[in-house]
């Protein structure tokens, strides 16, 4: 899991196998008094099928007694957190380095190294406390200062990862990182278990940033000096963490090896030895049905679900994936500017057609910008844009397009035409929206190129409609920050007073209630004037192999809360 | 002779030159870095990297930066990968070329075989069968043939590996291990075998037959020389003169052709790491194996007309 991709990703085959690891969760998540009514939160809940006879287990998996055996995509061998390029390297990463904080099944933090934590009234200092018994798999303990360490590090001028840490606004690290200061103001450790760090602004997601995985100061920090971090690229292939594994062997190409770590704070995981093998999404269901496997993910079809409940051995899950597809619309296009335009769009296009095409039953309709599977998710009362035509044809009317000599509708000699980017050749949406705007007078043009060549055009604005999804949604404000007027990655260049401020209360308080609150407010005033076409939700297939137990895939963490728990049936 | 090879040789270091050249700036002019397909950052983030990168720098600049680096060994720093490209290409860049090579043993082997005998028994049922299995096996699309040679030896029957180099988790050293890496290799060397030996095989049947029709055969067969050696000295010897060039071209294609066997059996081979770098825009690993593949054609080329200048000397008369 862990920033899949920092990245939209749209075609990416990896996206759909990234459910190997990668997961959604069982469904009791809609907690609180929310009577989520629609169909969309009762699908949420997928599907699970138990395994009906574990006997049928090939021999190989049966052999196995000690050793769980995951599916991976393509890691490429940087084990350190912070600073791995591909996202299966933050897979590869997770049973190795524990953070502080991490997220349950729900999204909700949950303490993981750090025992417990406070924030300040002003919701700007967070004091962590440590627990007593974490320590390094080398028997060192974890300590506030291997905490500052680990932020410092990333305030390093040298520093060229993904994790961009201006965005936890800790107090004094813009100076530090511009050399005006030795050390960052705002972290403070007040003694080997707490340590206590000040922000300048409040930020919903610093939690997760501020706690996340520890890099032990005496191993990483050696050798440290300021602006320079190329010493570190000896230790990408030897990691040390304080997770419930350790790092033992990488066969590049092939496998990552960990054995069970006996100085894990909650004590030694149950199963010995656990492998992340690399495996191609076009035979990792053969892997999985030899019993290479004892857990994989598919992408979700009536065959695969099929074919897996057929071998009975194994415990199938279908669930929804926490991220959802979408067409990015220019709202700087003149003809899409208004509002009533964008809605027209909406009606006029078969969506649900689309997601049957694309995913023959295994996904649904998005209705707003979260996936089903987060807290935040509340439909109630948003503006669902059923399929109808005929509301389309008068919305364009009363937008002032009229049906021009050719068919298609214009208004001041322009006519109403959309290029459609996408990089995907197969895309479903071509064909349908083609003849869905043909009806409604609308000029539906495809242009198909690949992904860097989209993103290119998307960046620059240069562009009218364009197929993009989500990367796995950890906070609900990830996919609504964009929206805001003066967002610099707002690559609709759509603006909206009221969302801009909504954008600001969801992340300006720590208070899930109260965040709730302002997201379904935010909710429905998208619906009312969408800055793009949602289009789906989908779902993905996973298969455990029935001898093991314990392993309850989320859709945060993945396999990895589950690790220590994992056990093989004997 | 001498000069030949060594006007051929300076001809070779200019297109090496030239086509450093092109591909830098052809990979230079595609949209989007490596950074720009990262839509996250903000853009102070963006320009941070960009700078860290060098990516910010004018393309002229890059490529001598470049090219200056190559001379000296460094083909660059995969910034997907976050190591030095030439450590990562030997990683992987072995793979590949042991089941290329073994693939290319078997190819030319069979085709060459096959090719003759069915060239001196033209129109026979042995020619017949010939024909028709090479047609089939060249008209299966790869993915497809692989997916089914899995199903019947990896999942029925049980008897190979589906894919990857080693059982999971095998600590298999020395013979084992090449025991254990050699059954591994069965099923992509097949499959490579299979698809490429049609080509061939009617490459040098048609040779075969071509050369037979020449007069001095027919003169060879008056003379009251054995078949065998009819077959095997004269005309053979005459086919198998242009094979040596289409020999030298199969070099490059060592290491490219067997991109999609790599992946369905997850052989961790360099292909893989070349289709990814095209989708992440990693310019030095493109860079560097598009270098490495376009060298392997010249220096192919290159070998190709000094061997044939060698065995043919009209060539090297012109």
């Amino acid at each position: 899991m862990k920033r899949l991709s920092l990245i939209f990703l749209v075609v990416f085959s990896m996206l759909l196998s990234a459910c190997a690891l990668n997961s959604s969760g069982d469904n009791e998540s809609k907690d609180s008094g929310e009577k989520a009514s629609t169909s969309a939160v009762k699908d949420a809940k997928g599907k699970s099928y138990k395994a009906t006879d574990v006997s049928a287990l090939p021999d190989k998996a049966k052999a196995r007694k000690d050793t769980f055996i995951a599916g991976i995509s393509a890691p490429g061998g940087v084990f350190l957190p912070y600073f791995y390029e591909n996202g299966w390297d933050g897979n590869a990463t997770t049973p190795i380095f524990a953070p502080l904080v991490d997220l349950d099944k729900d999204g909700k933090p949950v303490p993981i190294l750090a025992e417990s934590w406070e924030t300040s009234k002003d919701q700007l200092t967070y004091t962590f406390h440590i627990r007593k018994n974490a320590k390094f798999s080398d028997g060192s303990p974890v300590t506030a200062n291997d905490v500052a360490f680990t932020l410092k590090l990333l305030h390093d001028p040298a520093y060229n990862g993904y994790q961009d840490i201006s965005l936890a606004a800790i107090k004094g690290g813009k100076e530090y990182k511009e050399g005006k200061a030795k050390t960052i103001e705002g972290i403070k450790a007040k003694d080997p278990q707490t340590i206590e760090i000040t922000t300048d602004k409040v930020n919903a997601k610093a939690l997760l940033i501020l706690g996340g995985q520890v890099l032990s100061e005496k191993y990483y920090g050696k050798d440290y000096k300021y602006g320079k971090l190329d010493y570190l690229k000896d230790l990408y292939s030897k990691p040390l963490g304080a997770g419930p594994y350790v790092f033992s062997k990488y066969v590049p190409g092939q496998e990552i090896r960990y054995t069970a770590n006996d100085k894990y704070y909650a004590g030694k995981p149950k199963t010995k030895n656990l492998i992340y093998k690399i495996i191609d999404k076009a035979t990792s269901l053969q892997q999985f049905e030899t019993g290479e496997l004892d857990y994989a993910g598919f992408p979700a079809d009536d065959d695969t679900v099929e074919q897996l409940k057929s071998l009975k051995f194994a415990n199938i899950k279908v669930e929804p994936v926490n991220d959802y597809g979408l067409i990015y619309v220019n709202n700087t296009r003149p003809q899409f500017k208004d509002k009533e335009v964008r809605q027209a769009l909406l009606y006029g296009l078969d969506r649900q057609k689309i997601v049957d095409v694309r995913f023959k039953g295994f996904g649904q309709v998005a209705d707003i910008p979260v996936s089903p599977v987060s807290w935040a998710y509340n439909n109630q009362g948003v503006t669902e844009y059923k399929f109808d035509p005929k509301k389309a044809k008068k919305l364009l009317d009363k937008a002032g397009w009229k049906t021009g000599k050719s068919g298609i509708r214009e208004k001041n000699g322009v006519q109403l035409k959309i290029n459609y980017l996408t990089s995907d050749a197969e895309d479903a949406v071509i064909p349908i929206a083609k003849e869905n705007y043909q009806d409604i007078g609308v000029k539906f043009e495809p242009d198909i190129t690949d992904f860097n060549a989209l993103v290119s055009k998307l960046t620059k604005k240069n562009y009218d409609f364009a197929a993009v999804s989500t990367s796995q949604i950890l906070d609900p404000s990830d996919t609504v920050e964009e929206l805001a007027t003066k967002n610099p990655n707002n690559y609709m260049g759509y603006s909206n007073a009221k969302i801009d401020k909504l954008i600001q209360e969801g992340l300006g308080t720590l208070d899930i209630t109260k965040r709730k609150e302002v997201y379904h407010e935010l909710y429905k005033e998208f619906t009312q004037d969408p800055p793009y076409i949602l289009i789906h939700y989908r779902q993905s297939a996973r298969a455990i192999s029935g001898q093991i137990e314990g392993l309850v895939p989320d859709n945060y963490t993945g396999i990895g809360s589950s690790l220590p728990n994992i056990s093989i049936k004997k | 002779m001498k000069q030949y090879v060594l006007q051929r040789f300076i001809q070779m270091i200019i297109i090496l030159f030239g086509t450093s050249f092109i591909i830098f700036f052809l990979f230079a002019l595609l949209p989007g870095d490596y950074i720009d397909s990262n839509l996250s950052l903000t853009p102070q983030r963006a320009h941070e990297l960009k700078a860290l990168y060098g990516l910010d720098q004018p393309i002229l600049q890059r490529y001598f930066t470049w090219l200056g680096n190559v001379f000296h060994g460094n083909l660059g720093f995969s910034l997907k990968h976050q190591e030095s490209v030439v450590s990562l290409l030997n990683k992987y860049v072995w793979n590949s070329f042991i089941v290329a090579l073994l693939a290319l043993f078997f190819t030319w082997t069979i085709a060459l075989l096959t090719g003759v005998f069915s060239a001196i028994k033209q129109y026979s049922l042995f020619d017949g069968l010939v024909t028709f299995f090479v047609f089939a096996a060249m008209s299966f699309p790869s993915f497809f043939i692989s997916l089914l040679f899995i199903k019947w030896f990896g999942v029925d029957l049980k008897i190979l590996p589906i894919g990857g180099m080693i059982d999971t988790g095998s600590e298999t050293t020395g013979f084992a291990y090449i025991l254990e890496v050699g059954k591994h290799m069965i099923l992509p060397v097949a499959i490579l075998t299979l698809l490429s030996v049609g080509s061939l095989t009617r490459y040098f049947r048609t040779g075969m037959l071509e050369v037979i029709r020449q007069d001095y055969i027919r003169t060879a067969r008056a003379k009251g020389l054995k078949e065998r050696t009819v077959i095997f000295k004269h005309t053979l010897k005459n086919a198998i003169l242009p094979a040596i060039t289409l020999l030298a071209f199969e070099l490059p294609g060592l290491f490219s052709g067997a991109i999609i066997m790599e992946q369905i059996f997850n052989w961790p081979g360099v292909g893989r790491i070349q289709i990814e770098s095209v989708s992440f825009r990693d310019y030095p690993v493109l860079m560097a194996f598009t270098l490495f593949l376009s060298s392997l054609t010249i220096i192919g080329n290159f070998l190709a007309d000094v061997t044939y200048a060698a065995v043919d000397p009209r060539i090297r008369l012109k």
